[in-house]
């Protein structure tokens, strides 16, 4: 039989030729993009594969990458100009009419559900062409965030086959006077995948492999890569044996554990690239009393400045870093990452567990008190064990926690019914370094969006002051001004403590050189031979 | 023969009912879809709008009432996440898990039974001591952990397999199978082989205590007596006589193949069912996970159904009345 497998296995091996060949990337993501339809779906492997077949009026960095640049008329209106060099991958011309057409898309109900991305829309009433290379975005509120929220806005082609002929009228289901559009099926067989970007679409299957080829007419910087096949591998160990295997030329998220065996491999690497996603802990500042906390004399401790001080000043940031990273993560300041354009410059946060243990004596718990402490035990990288180190920086200033590590579809529930007095979370800031906060520590204000996910029960004036005066300031340094005031603010007040930056990691083989984006996503247009 | 069939149908109609009402309301208890599903910038009136779109804004019982109603029109539900009919979602997955587990259980079957054989046979010898030492170290290492290890030996050193994926498949009957050419047959090859050691093993030692047990029978004896040559006598009468405990396992290993063989699709990243429960229950995906489980649930009751009938064609002696 040993034979018969040998055989089998070196017939297979010659029937497939070593389709390393040089102009062909070879991606493995870690988890499967839902789709080349680049409506319904969120996340970040969906993006990462959208964004090689489809762009944006604004490029991830916020910079214009369709658009030529973009000006507020008035607060609630927004002219938008676009390039006029440009065409789709079937020839057409891009124009303000398909920026239009994409914006129905994205409003249109697909079998009786709206996409998951329509939120981003907000308070926009009116989309309209006013010329064919520019666009006026009419709201009914000011709603400065939209400018980051393009990026959402995937530029599809007007030229199929329902479209009628000439200007099309924007409303907010997505109607436009369009009979059909393209479904998610003509989308995954190629037929609709039709978008601007560097590479154009050959095949997508739902388990998470897609094959591009290059778009020869591409406006921008001619792409690297002849085509790019993308794979999907969950498990870790099984990706990075894909690399070595040379199945393929560049992975995602290998562990921590896997980086000095790379660098010890001559053939391949790694590029770590910190990202905007920040890791922190929510703190129930409820002075009636949080979920799972208890104090001896029945009081609310999380309500305490000086206790959520301690709790910060207990926990050894640097040695989260370095241990557990490998020095792959960055020491957060603030809870956007630092290096996030528009954020605040603030001072770095003190490692000082016996200042801890003094603030929790002044703040009356000399005995300290005791918490549950939730976390994710699937979502983030090492998330588990970060919990159980910050568990034992606070049990080190007398803090008795009981943690509980749970997988992400439970936890998300817990959260979202506001059961958790003390929870690990993260968030990626894919829009600014604000939104973060003004969904988490704002009061609940609807119109203005605030507040949405604020489970720490914070309140501040000022801060809330600060952050109803930033969601509706059209001018650019006006808006930091707000965001600095109020990451002081909630920094001082601590109702939250950040603990790290994370960074992603891609490893690939040693000849490549691999510029990573900050946004997580991975893609062919960063990766070029050295 | 009649009754029996009766009376199997009713107590699995039952059983069915029995394990979606537990499904269903052990996903309702323990996630939440729109805490999943939703982004992190969704209004309170977004998520208001998603449920209600989701059906999940309804008690409980209701929804579940609904679920039934549509089930008995044969409509399993939409996935939440991939807004596509679960049933769909479902049989597109089946063939690759399919393949998977019939090409390891064959492989079970033409390994483990001549190992057996021989083993029982010859207890003495040394190669007989160094096979139940291997069923034993196979046994022993844990299913992932192997799939890393063929991984490491066949795709990482040797070069000779790929690691994962499914490769190219070829269409018949509008499905595409990885069996009928070389590069699907290369990518199935590993997660077949680490699904079927453990099964080599289990085939093994059913064949050998079933031999050695057969062997001091006394019609045997008469057999060998009335000199029936040996190549006969093991064919004709003891492997047909040690089939039915095979037969059994067998069975009921074919459907923990199809339903669990979750870790090495993960390992493998093979794009079976297993993999599809997986991401189910991580994405709260409740209409998948239920549809699933009562798939299994039905595939397990006919799987032990035909066993049964089975003993009947095996073993003269058995008869349902």
């Amino acid at each position: 039989m040993k034979t018969t497998l040998s055989i089998l296995a070196l017939a297979a091996a010659c029937a497939m030729p070593n389709i390393a060949s040089a102009e062909t990337l070879r991606i493995a993501f870690a988890s499967a993009p839902r789709s080349i339809d680049p409506y319904p779906f969120g996340g970040t492997p969906t993006a990462s594969l959208k964004e090689h077949v489809f762009e944006s009026l604004v490029a991830a960095d916020d910079s214009p990458l369709l658009a030529t640049g973009w000006e507020w008329t008035d607060p609630t209106t927004l002219e938008v100009s676009l390039r006029s060099d440009i065409a789709f991958h079937n020839g057409e011309p891009f124009t303000a009419r398909d920026v239009v057409y994409s914006a129905c898309r994205m409003m249109y109900l697909i079998d009786g559900r709206r996409n998951l991305l329509t939120s981003s829309m907000g308070p926009i009433e009116d989309i309209v062409a006013v010329d064919d290379h520019t666009v006026r975005f009419e709201m009914s509120s000011p709603y400065p965030m939209w400018v980051q929220k393009m990026k959402f806005l995937s530029i599809l082609s007007a030229s199929g086959g329902d479209v009628p002929e000439g200007p099309i009228q924007y409303d907010n289901e997505g109607d436009c006077g369009i009979t059909s559009y393209p479904t998610l099926a003509e989308f995954e067989s190629g037929e609709a995948s039709i978008g601007t970007g560097p590479y154009e679409f050959v095949r997508f299957d739902k388990s998470g492999e897609a094959d591009l080829v290059r778009n020869d007419n591409y406006w921008g910087e001619t792409p690297e890569w002849d085509a790019v096949e993308i794979r999907t591998i969950g498990n870790a160990g099984a990706r990075l044996a894909g690399l070595l295997a040379d199945d393929f030329d560049l992975i995602e998220n290998p562990t921590t554990e896997d980086l000095p065996g790379l660098t010890a491999n001559d053939e391949l690497t790694y590029t770590a690239v910190p990202s905007w996603r920040s890791i922190f802990l929510v703190l129930d500042v409820n002075p009636e009393g949080a979920n799972g906390v208890v104090a001896a004399d029945g009081s609310a401790p999380l309500a305490d400045q000086r206790v959520r001080q301690a709790m910060s000043m207990a926990i050894n940031r640097e040695a989260i870093a370095d241990r557990l990273f490998g020095g792959e993560a960055t020491v957060a300041n603030q809870f956007a990452p630092s290096y996030r354009a528009g954020a605040p410059e603030l001072p770095a946060l003190e490692y000082n567990p016996e200042r801890a243990v003094e603030l929790l004596a002044e703040a009356g718990y000399p005995e300290g008190f005791a918490i549950d402490f939730y976390a994710p035990s699937d979502r983030y990288a090492n998330g588990a064990r970060v919990a159980q180190a910050v568990t034992q920086y606070l049990s080190r200033v007398g803090i008795t926690v009981n943690l509980k590590t749970q997988p992400w579809s439970v936890f998300a529930g817990q959260r979202k019914d506001g059961e958790l007095g003390v929870f690990l979370y993260g968030w990626g800031h894919p829009q600014g370094p604000a939104q973060m906060i003004s969904f988490a520590f704002a009061s609940r204000d609807k119109d203005l969006g605030l507040g949405s996910s604020n489970y720490s029960n914070y309140q501040n004036d000022a801060f809330d002051a600060a952050m109803r005066a930033w969601a509706v300031e059209t001018d650019e340094a006006a808006a930091t001004e707000y965001v600095g005031e109020a990451m002081s603010i909630v920094m001082e007040h601590m109702p939250g403590i950040p603990l790290y930056y994370q960074h992603t990691i891609w490893a690939h083989r040693a000849d490549l050189t691999v510029v990573g984006r900050q946004d997580e996503r991975t893609s062919a247009m960063t990766v070029s031979r050295q | 023969m009649l009754n029996f069939i009766l009376k199997r149908l009713a107590q699995s109609g039952i059983l069915v009912l029995v394990m979606s009402a537990l499904v269903f309301v052990g996903m309702y208890v323990v996630s939440d879809p729109i805490a999943v599903l939703a982004g992190e910038d969704f209004t309170e009136e977004d998520r208001r709008v998603l449920a209600q779109e989701l059906g999940v804004d309804k008690p409980l019982i209701v929804q579940y009432v609904n679920f039934l109603g549509n089930v008995a029109k044969g409509d399993f539900g939409t996935s939440f996440v991939y807004n596509r009919p679960v049933l769909d979602l479902i049989l597109e997955r089946l063939p690759a898990t399919l393949e998977v587990a019939f090409m390891a259980m064959f492989i079970g079957l033409v390994i483990g039974i001549p190992l057996g054989v021989y083993s029982g046979l010859n207890q003495k010898k040394p190669t007989t001591k160094a096979i139940s030492f291997m069923t034993t170290v196979g046994y022993s290492i844990p299913n992932f952990w192997q799939g890393v290890l063929l991984i490491m030996l066949f795709a990482v050193w040797l070069q000779w397999l790929p690691a994962s994926g499914r490769g190219d498949t070829t269409e018949i009957f509008g499905v595409g199978w990885s069996l009928f050419n070389l590069d699907g047959l290369s990518h199935i090859l590993l997660p077949a082989m680490n699904l079927a050691i453990y099964k080599i093993c289990l085939q093994t030692r059913l064949a050998r205590s079933g031999t050695q047990e057969v062997m001091y029978q006394d019609y045997m004896t008469f057999a060998r007596a009335k000199g029936i040559g040996r190549d006969r006598l093991i064919r004709r009468h003891l492997v047909r006589n040690i089939l039915i405990p095979i037969v059994t396992i067998t069975g009921l290993q074919i459907g923990s193949l199809i339903a669990f063989a979750t870790v090495t699709e993960t390992v493998f990243s093979w794009p079976g069912i297993g993999k599809l429960l997986l991401d189910s229950i991580h994405n709260s995906d409740r209409p998948v996970v239920v549809a699933y489980l009562i798939l299994i649930t039905l595939m397990f009751v006919s799987i032990n159904f035909i066993v049964d009938v089975l003993y009947a064609l095996l073993d003269p002696r058995i008869r349902y009345t």
